[in-house]
């Protein structure tokens, strides 16, 4: 009797030591839980190919987009003959992209990454005219016409070039939201326009489409 | 003998032991010291700086409406382009945002992103600061995205029906040369509490006023599950707009606490319910589990068995204490209640505008006038932006930012 009270002494003790490290472990994932922060170390800065998609991403117009479309828009603007072609130097100014998307953008980003590689691209065959800096260049040209600089030719002349091609482009955007998350499509299209005669003598487009959702917390 | 007074010591210790560890393990982060100066433009910047990360999206919304209130137009745009690059993380896998769904762990805990309504108003802010920039195509991107935001209403009556956003998008495709009739008819179309003025090319002033106290957030249910809103304190109802011997009555085009009420239930409600469910049963089996326990220890033959039970009935308790249910009220707390705007044809030069805020019987409320000097240029959109609560210096200066 007293062997059969000592086995189940030790099998109560048994218990309650279980008991303690159930407790124990439950207590301490609980109150835990609460006190967990994020990459407490913050997370080291990762250099990126500008073309690449990042662990950062949104369905919205990225970096990895502009690269993207303005390589191709640059490749499809060299074989147009009226610049491939030309006997004279192509002189294109360019015109405001008009962004007609659900995003705000930095439109002078896809222009200035454009006219960048077509000038690398085809060594000086093609020129652009600053025409953002006319102010600055017409408050030059006014001051060597006073004698106020100097000047290597005659102030009194114009050189100002005037354009022949325009280039510009259009994002155009469309949006779904449903209960299985959210698609944008973005529709990139550029032409360069004959200043003198108006035609559309190129244009070519991109377009690329993304889907997500949030996470439940935010739905 | 000493057997037993082992036994009852360790059944003792297990409670305590439980007590002391939840304690310990409950310990929460210090809450950060910030210390308030009664300027709610340098306090938000504090907290911005030194609060919680989780925060730090609420405390933007909140600190940019200050600096648009008080016409620091530079520095609401900084508050505001990040406070919106924050909102594209909502679709990035995120630890904070997976715990607030878990047991154990508050629905505040996750980072502040706001409710549709609260994020409608981020892009609402920050197309009305690109529209004063100059960027028109940009403020309509903004309005569209305002209007996006509202697009997951559980009704589909409610979807997407902000009337002042497809009235400026239509407005300003109209100014780059397209057709807003789509964006007119259908701001027409959800308009219930206003006649919308015509589209008229020659509008070169564009004045957004928005008045009233915007939804406060509070949280119902037995544990605070249930998120809930109730209308802002104001006695603003409506404006009225006085310039160049012209007045014109200015009534809300849109109602925030409408807005807030009207989007449905949140899949995190259910979530919510969930976890509410979860504390209650684990709540209810602990106490029957200590009642049954607490009357078989008592007895020696069943001592034993009614240990266990009172062990697993602990444990459930310290389950249902430690489930978290409440819902998150973390309010973008100086919104206004109403949206509204007057779209004017002006001509270059001073002028006064003055705007009178009225209550519900139509009175002026005389404390709240706002005279405003602007100058108006020629071959461009002037827009400006005035509240019941602009502060006292803007009122003088002009509300249009450089382009």
């Amino acid at each position: 009797m007293k062997n059969k009270l000592s086995g189940i002494d030790i099998m109560n003790s048994k218990i309650s030591l279980s008991l303690l490290t159930v407790a124990c472990g439950g207590a301490l994932i609980t109150g835990c839980a609460s006190s967990g922060v994020k990459n407490p170390s913050g997370v080291p800065v990762t250099e990126m190919k500008a073309d690449e998609r990042g662990f950062v991403a949104g369905t919205g117009i990225e970096s990895q987009d502009m690269v993207a479309v303005t390589d191709k828009m640059a490749r499809s603007i060299l074989g147009v003959p009226e610049i491939a072609n030309a006997t004279t130097t192509p002189r294109i100014a360019l015109l405001s992209i008009n962004n007609d998307t659900r995003f705000p953008v930095n439109k002078d980003v896809f222009l200035t990454r454009l006219q960048t590689l077509l000038i690398s691209k085809t060594q000086g065959k093609v020129r652009f005219l600053a025409r953002e800096q006319m102010q600055a260049l017409e408050k030059e040209r006014n001051l060597k016409r006073e004698g106020a600089v100097t000047s290597v030719s005659d102030p009194r002349l114009q050189e100002f070039k005037g354009a022949d091609y325009f280039l510009t482009g259009k994002l155009s955007g469309m949006t779904t939201k449903t209960s299985a998350g959210t698609s944008d499509y973005v529709l990139y299209s550029f032409e360069l326009i004959d200043a003198r005669t108006s035609e559309i003598v190129w244009a070519d487009q991109s377009e690329i489409k993304k889907q997500g959702l949030e996470d439940a917390a935010y739905r | 003998m000493f057997k037993v007074e082992h036994r009852r010591v360790a059944a003792g210790l297990v409670p305590m032991l439980v007590v002391a560890l939840l304690a310990a393990g409950c310990t929460v982060p210090a809450r950060p010291r910030v210390a308030y100066t009664g300027d709610p433009i340098r306090d938000g910047q504090a907290w911005i700086e030194q609060g919680p990360p989780k925060d730090k999206v609420l405390w933007e919304y909140r600190t940019a409406l200050y600096a648009m209130r008080g016409s620091d137009f530079p520095l609401a745009t900084k508050l505001f382009d990040d406070a919106i690059l924050n909102l594209g993380a909502m679709m990035q896998p995120d630890a904070e945002a997976r715990k607030a769904r878990g047991y154990f762990t508050e629905e505040a805990k996750k980072t502040f992103y706001g409710e549709p309504y609260e994020r409608v108003m981020a892009w609402y802010y920050r197309g009305i600061l690109y529209w004063m920039a100059g960027q028109l195509d940009n403020a309509r991107a903004c309005f569209r995205s305002a209007q996006f935001q509202d697009a997951d209403a559980e009704n589909k009556e409610y979807k997407a029906d902000y009337v002042i956003l497809d009235y400026m998008e239509g407005l300003i495709t109209d100014k780059l040369g397209g057709d807003g009739s789509d964006a007119f008819q259908r701001a027409q179309k959800l308009s219930k509490i206003a006649r919308l003025p015509a589209y008229n090319a020659d509008a070169n002033v564009i004045l957004f006023i928005d008045f009233g106290a915007g939804p406060q957030k509070y949280a119902s249910g037995e544990y605070g599950e249930e998120l809930r809103f109730r209308e802002g304190s104001s006695p603003v109802k409506s404006a009225r707009l006085s310039f160049d011997k012209q007045t014109l009555a200015i009534s809300p085009t849109d109602d925030l606490y409408y807005q807030a009420t009207t989007r449905g239930g949140r899949l995190m409600d259910h979530v919510l319910g969930n976890k509410a469910v979860f504390k209650k049963t684990t709540d209810t089996v602990g106490n029957a589990a200590l009642i049954t326990g607490s009357v078989l220890a008592t007895h020696r033959d069943t001592q034993d068995a009614g240990l266990a039970v009172l062990g697993a009935g602990i444990l459930a308790k310290i389950f249902a204490s430690a489930t978290r249910p409440e819902a998150d009220t973390r309010t973008w707390q100086n919104l206004p209640q109403y949206l509204s705007f007057a779209v004017l044809a002006l001509p270059p030069g001073d002028h006064q505008l003055t705007v009178n805020f009225l209550d519900a019987a139509g009175q002026v409320i005389t404390n709240r006038n706002k005279m405003m000097e602007i100058s108006v240029s020629a071959g461009r959109d002037n827009v400006f932006y005035v509240s019941d609560q602009t502060t006292p210096t803007s009122t003088t200066t002009p509300n249009s930012a450089k382009p």
